[in-house]
C-alpha cells in the first residue's frame, strides 16, 4: 500500500465519483445514509483496489464493487426511510422544469423503484445508466438471458405498481 | 405505459447528473483513513464479547464441586472486594475502548487521528497487562485462602509438619501453582496476541500510512 497506489486510486475515484453517488441515490433516501453508503463503497473499493489489474475498465469495476457493496454489505436497517424523505431530499424536482403530470409520473416511478428488491434496484440502476445487456450481465455476474428476463419482469412489476 | 415512464425516468436520471454532490480529492482521501475507526470499533466490540464470555463462564462454573468447596471457606471478605475491584477496572477499560472508538470515528484531522491510534494501542496494551496481573494476584489469593481455610489441606500440612516435610510440601505446592499460573498466562497472552495483535498490526499499518501522507 504505497503512496502512489493511494494517489492513483483517489484521483480515479474523484474523477468517477458520480457512479457511487448514483448508486447511493438508488439505495438510500436521506443525506446521512447517502454519505454512509458512499464511504462504505469507497472503503470496499480501496480494499479491492490492489487486486484490480486493469483487465476491466476502472468504471466497470467500480459499478461492480459499488453495487455489490450496496446489495450485500450495506445493512437494510440503515436505509429504511419513509417515502417523503426520499422525494424531498434526493429528488428535488423543480416545478418549472416539468409540467405537473411529468413530475407526478417521476415521483411515482421513484417510489415504485423504492419497493423493488436490492438486486432489482441494481438492474434498474444499470438500465437508467444506459448500459446494454452485455454490460449489465457482466457487472452483476449473471447471464445475458437472465438479465433480459429479469429486466422484463421488473418492467412488468413497475407497471403494476405505478398503474394498479 | 410504464415503458414510457421508465424512459422518461432515464432522461431525468441523466439530466440530474450535474446535481450530484462533488467530493474533493482530500475528502475522498479521508475516507480511506476511516478504516482505523472500524478497527477500533472491533477492539471495543471484542472487549465486550470477552467480558460477556468470562462472566458466563464464571457463572456456569459456580456449580462445580471445586467452586462449591471454595464457597464453603466463607472467604467472602476477601473474594468480594477483589471481584468488585476487578469489575470496576474492566468497566473502565471498556469505557476507554468506547471513547477511543468515538474519538477516532469523528476525527477528520490526520495528526489527531495518529494521536488517537497511539492512545488506542496504549489502552489495549494496558488492558492485556492488567488481565495478566489480575490473574496472578487472584491466583495467589486463592492459594492463600486454601492454605488458611481448607480443612483437608490444613490436615495435610499438619501431617507434613509432623513428619518434618513441611518445606518439601510448600515447595511442591507452590511449584505446582506457579506452573499452572504460568501456563494460564501463556494461554491468555497467546489468545490476546491473536485477537488484539491482529487488530493492532492493522492499526499500525494505517498509522504508518497516515504518517507518510503527512510528511
Amino acid at each position: 500500500m504505497n503512496k502512489e497506489l493511494e494517489h492513483s486510486f483517489v484521483s480515479e475515484l474523484e474523477k468517477n465519483q458520480n457512479i457511487i453517488h448514483k448508486v447511493c441515490k438508488i439505495y438510500t433516501g436521506d443525506e446521512d445514509s447517502h454519505k454512509d453508503l458512499f464511504q462504505e463503497i469507497t472503503i470496499q473499493l480501496w480494499k479491492a483496489y490492489p487486486k484490480f489489474r486493469g483487465d476491466a475498465k476502472f468504471t466497470t469495476w467500480m459499478y461492480r464493487v459499488a453495487l455489490n457493496t450496496a446489495i450485500t454489505l450495506y445493512r437494510k436497517s440503515k436505509r429504511d426511510v419513509n417515502t417523503q424523505d426520499f422525494e424531498s431530499v434526493v429528488f428535488k424536482i423543480k416545478a418549472d422544469d416539468y409540467d405537473d403530470t411529468e413530475e407526478k409520473q417521476l415521483k411515482l416511478m421513484y417510489d415504485a423503484i423504492k419497493q423493488l428488491s436490492d438486486i432489482e434496484k441494481a438492474l434498474v440502476f444499470l438500465y437508467l445508466e444506459d448500459k446494454d445487456y452485455t454490460e449489465i450481465s457482466e457487472t452483476l455476474g449473471i447471464t445475458e438471458v437472465n438479465a433480459r428476463v429479469k429486466m422484463n419482469r421488473i418492467k412488468t412489476k413497475l407497471k403494476t405498481i405505478v398503474n394498479p | 405505459m410504464a415503458m414510457d415512464e421508465l424512459d422518461l425516468l432515464k432522461k431525468h436520471w441523466q439530466q440530474k447528473e450535474k446535481d450530484l454532490p462533488k467530493l474533493s480529492y482530500n475528502e475522498i482521501y479521508k475516507m480511506i483513513w476511516k478504516r482505523s475507526s472500524s478497527i477500533v470499533k472491533w477492539i471495543f466490540y471484542i472487549s465486550i464479547i470477552e467480558f460477556v464470555f468470562w462472566s458466563v463462564l464464571s457463572f456456569l462454573l459456580k456449580d462445580m464441586d471445586y467452586m462449591q468447596r471454595f464457597e464453603s471457606y466463607h472467604a467472602e471478605s476477601i473474594i468480594w472486594p477483589m471481584t468488585a475491584v476487578g469489575y470496576v477496572i474492566l468497566f473502565y477499560f471498556i469505557y476507554q475502548f468506547f471513547m477511543n472508538y468515538r474519538k477516532i470515528s469523528v476525527t477528520n484531522n490526520a495528526t489527531t487521528l495518529m494521536k488517537d491510534i497511539l492512545k488506542t494501542r496504549k489502552t489495549v496494551k494496558q488492558y492485556v497487562w492488567f488481565n495478566i496481573l489480575y490473574m496472578f494476584i487472584s491466583g495467589f489469593v486463592v492459594v492463600f485462602i486454601q492454605l488458611t481455610y481448607d480443612e483437608e489441606i490444613k490436615k495435610i500440612v499438619d501431617e507434613a509438619t509432623s513428619k518434618g516435610n513441611e518445606t518439601m510440601f510448600y515447595l511442591v505446592y507452590f511449584g505446582v501453582m506457579a506452573v499452572m499460573l504460568a501456563l494460564m498466562a501463556c494461554l491468555i497472552l497467546l489468545l490476546y496476541r491473536v485477537v488484539y495483535g491482529t487488530l493492532l498490526r492493522r492499526l499500525n499499518r494505517n498509522y504508518e500510512e497516515i504518517k507518510r501522507m503527512e510528511v
